[in-house]
């Protein structure tokens, strides 16, 4: 109970985060996925029900904030970076906080692979063409550079509840 | 078969959350959207924080812009350093009130060359993401902001207001890749589309070949799209490139308006295309 409460305080945070201070960066129009970083976290270390629909839910967010008006859309991208990465949690093991750099990389790929294919498969839109690749990569590098950090303060977090609950003998 | 379920339930349940999220964009596909009772109450417990955040975030600029003011002081000055920071972030709060006061009084003047029912917002959030463009204004329903309505500031066009709660609105802004805004060029009178591109920026599209278009050129709304008032500068034209194949020319933009830098804005009711007509 209390690990979700912390996830969800920490998608809260993530979200405000996302649609406030970060945009203060100088960054141009990139904004960090906090969100992604969160997604891939819960995937690789919570393996639960709860974590697919927080998953869901903060995709959802995204496109609250977001998404020009087409619900579903990073809910879809969210649910679908879940999945992949829980399936390779089988084969990857993530044992420090540095190492989920490449993980999240590559689940910001998938990402854009996900709503790329909704987007133009889909919604028959017109594709986000060569630009996409340099947004993508963009993207996926500032959410790899700041996954360490994210993933080392989420297991402190997580490790502080579980010493709360279980008293010293 | 519960058994199946239970062992792979992740697997199960990720399947549904992507099942249910196709089903969410399905209607998009035909140009409309499903009942969204989830969006509004997710905004209204992310306004009060964003709006604190905000809030925060200007106080910690003026302390900071205060700060550098002091740099290269002497310590023995510190009694006169945090007076002077006092008066120097009661200074900025001041010179922030009057070029704020200023925007205001200009967007007025404005706002009564616009059709009746303009309403003044404010940006209170931007886009969590970056592939879109878009920000939340302090207006919603309530206010008379409505979905399909244009967003404009005293620089020019800015954006439309895509989806609006009570409280809030949300804008597409000119600059994302799947806006669009009708105008014509001044000169020439060529029409076309201005919309947002991650390749090269702002471009107008569905130019035709045979149109003589000059750089520097400026674009105003055409009115035609029922969206915007005709005549409101969208930006200027920054090059036109004519391919060898091909029906359209390939013509990029300068925006007149830079929206990563609004605050202060205009929700116009555009004119019906056919009273245009």
């Amino acid at each position: 109970m209390r690990l979700s409460l912390l996830f969800i305080a920490a998608g809260f945070l993530v979200v405000l985060l996302q649609t406030t201070v970060l945009h203060l960066l100088p960054l141009g129009r990139f904004v960090p996925d906090l969100a992604l970083v969160l997604c891939v976290y819960l995937g690789l270390n919570h393996p639960t029900v709860g974590a697919v629909l927080g998953s869901f839910i903060l995709g959802y967010s995204v496109d609250v904030f977001s998404a020009g008006g087409v619900l579903g859309l990073n809910a879809f991208a969210f649910s679908l970076v879940f999945l992949a990465v829980y399936v390779s949690s089988r084969a990857i093991w993530v044992h420090s906080p540095l190492s989920s750099a490449p993980v999240v990389f590559f689940a910001s790929w998938i990402k854009v692979a996900a709503l790329q294919g909704v987007w133009t498969l889909f919604l028959a839109m017109e594709g986000l063409g060569a630009g996409a690749l340099k947004y993508t990569l963009v993207d996926a590098i500032l959410a790899a550079v700041l996954a360490p950090g994210i993933f080392s303060l989420l297991k402190r977090g997580q490790s502080y509840l579980e010493e709360v609950r279980m008293p010293v003998l | 078969m519960l058994s199946f379920v239970r062992r792979y339930q992740v697997l199960v349940s990720s399947f549904l959350c992507v099942l249910l999220s196709l089903y969410l964009v399905a209607p998009a596909a035909k140009g409309g959207s499903r009942a969204d009772p989830i969006g509004p109450i997710l905004i209204a417990l992310i306004r009060p924080l964003q709006t604190g955040v905000r809030a925060v975030v200007s106080g910690t600029k003026d302390v900071y812009q205060g700060y550098l003011a002091l740099i290269g002081l002497s310590a023995e000055n510190d009694r006169l350093r945090s007076r002077i920071v006092e008066l120097e972030a009661e200074r900025n709060r001041l010179l922030e009130a009057e070029a704020t006061n200023k925007r205001l009084r200009e967007l007025m003047d404005f706002r009564s060359e616009l059709p009746p029912g303009s309403i003044t917002a404010s940006v209170i959030g931007n886009s969590a993401s970056t592939w879109f463009n878009s920000v939340l204004l302090d207006k919603g329903t309530s206010h008379g902001v409505n979905k399909g309505m244009g967003v404009v500031s005293l620089m020019g066009v800015v954006g439309q207001v895509v989806s609006a709660t009570s409280k809030n609105a949300k804008v597409l802004l000119i600059t994302d890749p799947h806006s669009g805004v009708d105008v014509l060029t001044q000169q020439s009178r060529a029409r076309g589309i201005v919309a947002g591109s991650l390749e090269t920026g702002p471009i107008m599209k569905y130019v035709k070949r045979s149109e003589d278009l000059q750089e520097g050129e400026r674009l105003v709304t055409s009115g035609l799209d029922g969206v915007f008032p005709k005549g409101l500068l969208v930006g200027t034209i920054s090059k036109v490139q004519k391919k060898s194949f091909g029906l359209f020319q390939h013509v990029e933009v300068n925006l007149a308006v830079d929206p990563s830098r609004i605050e202060e804005i205009l929700v116009v009711r555009g004119q019906p295309a056919q009273a245009q007509n």
